[in-house]
């Protein structure tokens, strides 16, 4: 990752947490707000492969752990494996999938990410992260946060993808990777 | 489809990030100090960001809330005015308990909070994650005198208690989490039992060390212990006996327990500046 990227990945996850904080957190559907940084986890593993996409994923759980009470690098674990999932599976997958498969994948990635976060808290740190919203948590969060795919996915284009935007060459080009 | 070559870089990677997660979650488990430095160091920095992102955004998640929670404002507050109206009632026709009035009006001075130095600070942020509902934020931390385990009191009584305070804001575990322990007791006895949190929405329990012989009835107030281990002063009022289980087995009584301290809707919360001495703490958790 140059240090380029690394810089307009920093400056969109600190958005993203900040919009977490400050507007999502509130503006909840049955109580559940959405989970933009594993979003933004899941979009970088698309957009960077299983090496950036670990590295933002980790950043992105990172900055999340910072303000949750539950241990520090829970989330971390989280979605540095979650980035890194999505990041094989993209390179598995054509290059020009259609956006609806994208986003089943993603969709499926953010209920992975829940799963996985709970299952690693009750494991190794946390207990008590399962209780009985989990069900709730998974299908609304899942789906609340699949409103802004589009938007993440867009996001981490700029962020890996910068050139590709000319001449119309927007959505589906990944860049090619090792 | 052709498969790609994975590098084993990117393994690799993956599993330096892992690693530095699992120790990471080991050494903020055992309360490594420059960790925690690391996080309040973190979130100062991001702080200034928030509070410009606050004033953008709190008009839109006002007008959500209204929205939103209209309906249900209205019939939880039709619903406690009701609750409210029995409760005053049962304790002054069959009680009279003119003393645990009393003691009831003491809990709801919060100018006079039994003579404990007191600190009112606004909530800057509810819970900021689907997985831990039992956490608020307020604005104001170590700089203010705020410090590990000091009791936050709303209208009504005891609503919980600070956990990992920053130098300008500070996290308050509420007491409806399943995992926090008070020592309480019934105004009028001397019993002392442990009350923990029921879950969001639910009421309080006390389900340990109130022996069946104690004279403990519905509506009675239930006020902090003040006892050598709790990080709590004595005195506050922490709920209203609901139900009264008994135990027959390990001859103690349960009690089902409503919170009075207001938990929803605030705006701002006081914490109690009082801290017990060293060897006193370490009890109530």
């Amino acid at each position: 990752m140059t240090f380029l990227r690394a810089l307009k990945a920093v400056a969109v996850l600190v958005v993203l947490l900040i919009l977490q904080l400050e507007l999502f957190a509130s503006i909840r559907f049955f109580g559940v707000m959405p989970e933009m940084m594993l979003g933004a986890a899941v979009a970088s593993g698309w957009h960077g492969g299983p090496t950036d996409g670990a590295i933002l994923g980790f950043v992105s759980g990172f900055l999340v752990d910072l303000y949750l009470a539950s241990p520090l690098g829970l989330s971390a674990l989280t979605y540095a494996l979650i980035g890194y999932l999505i990041g094989i599976i993209s390179e598995l997958i054509a290059e020009d999938v259609e956006r609806i498969v994208r986003t089943v994948i993603s969709l499926v990635g953010i209920v992975l990410g829940l799963v996985t976060f709970v299952l690693f808290g009750e494991l190794i740190a946390e207990p008590n992260l399962y209780n009985k919203n989990f069900g709730k948590i998974l299908v609304v969060g899942g789906l609340y946060t699949g409103l802004f795919i589009p938007l993440l996915h867009f996001l981490m284009e700029w962020v890996f993808h910068q050139g590709n935007y000319r001449n119309n060459q927007i959505s589906m080009t990944r860049v090619q990777r090792n | 489809m052709a498969v790609p070559q994975r590098s084993s870089g990117s393994r690799f990677t993956l599993a330096i990030l892992l690693l530095t997660s699992v120790t990471l979650i080991s050494l903020d488990a055992r309360g490594y100090e420059p960790l925690a430095n690391l996080r309040k160091a973190t979130t100062a920095i991001i702080q200034p960001f928030r509070n410009i992102a606050s004033t953008v955004f709190d008009p839109i998640a006002d007008a959500w809330e209204s929205l939103s929670e209209g309906d249900s404002l209205e019939k939880e507050n039709a619903l406690l005015r009701e609750q409210l109206s029995e409760l005053l009632e049962y304790r002054v026709t069959t009680e009279g308990a003119v003393e645990e009035l009393a003691a009831l009006r003491t809990q709801l001075d919060l100018e006079n909070l039994g003579g404990q130095k007191t600190i009112v600070a606004e909530i800057t942020a509810r819970s900021v994650s689907n997985f831990d509902p039992y956490i608020i934020e307020i604005g104001k931390g170590t700089q203010s005198g705020i410090r590990e385990g000091m009791a936050v009191v709303s209208v009504g009584g005891l609503i919980g208690r600070i956990e990992d305070p920053g130098l300008r804001s500070s996290r308050v575990r509420l007491i409806t989490d399943p995992n926090v322990n008070v020592g309480v007791l019934a105004v009028g006895t001397n019993e002392i039992g442990i009350l923990n949190g029921g879950g969001v929405g639910q009421p309080l329990k006390v389900s340990d060390g109130i022996p069946v012989s104690t004279d403990v009835e519905i509506g009675s107030i239930m006020v902090t212990s003040g006892s050598e281990r709790s990080p709590y002063p004595g005195g506050f009022a922490v709920g209203t006996i609901l139900e009264i289980i008994v135990d027959e087995i390990n001859l103690e009584k349960e009690l089902v327990v409503a919170p009075t301290g207001q938990l929803e809707n605030l705006e701002f919360v006081t914490v109690i500046l009082y801290q017990p001495t060293a060897s006193d703490s370490g009890g109530d958790r």
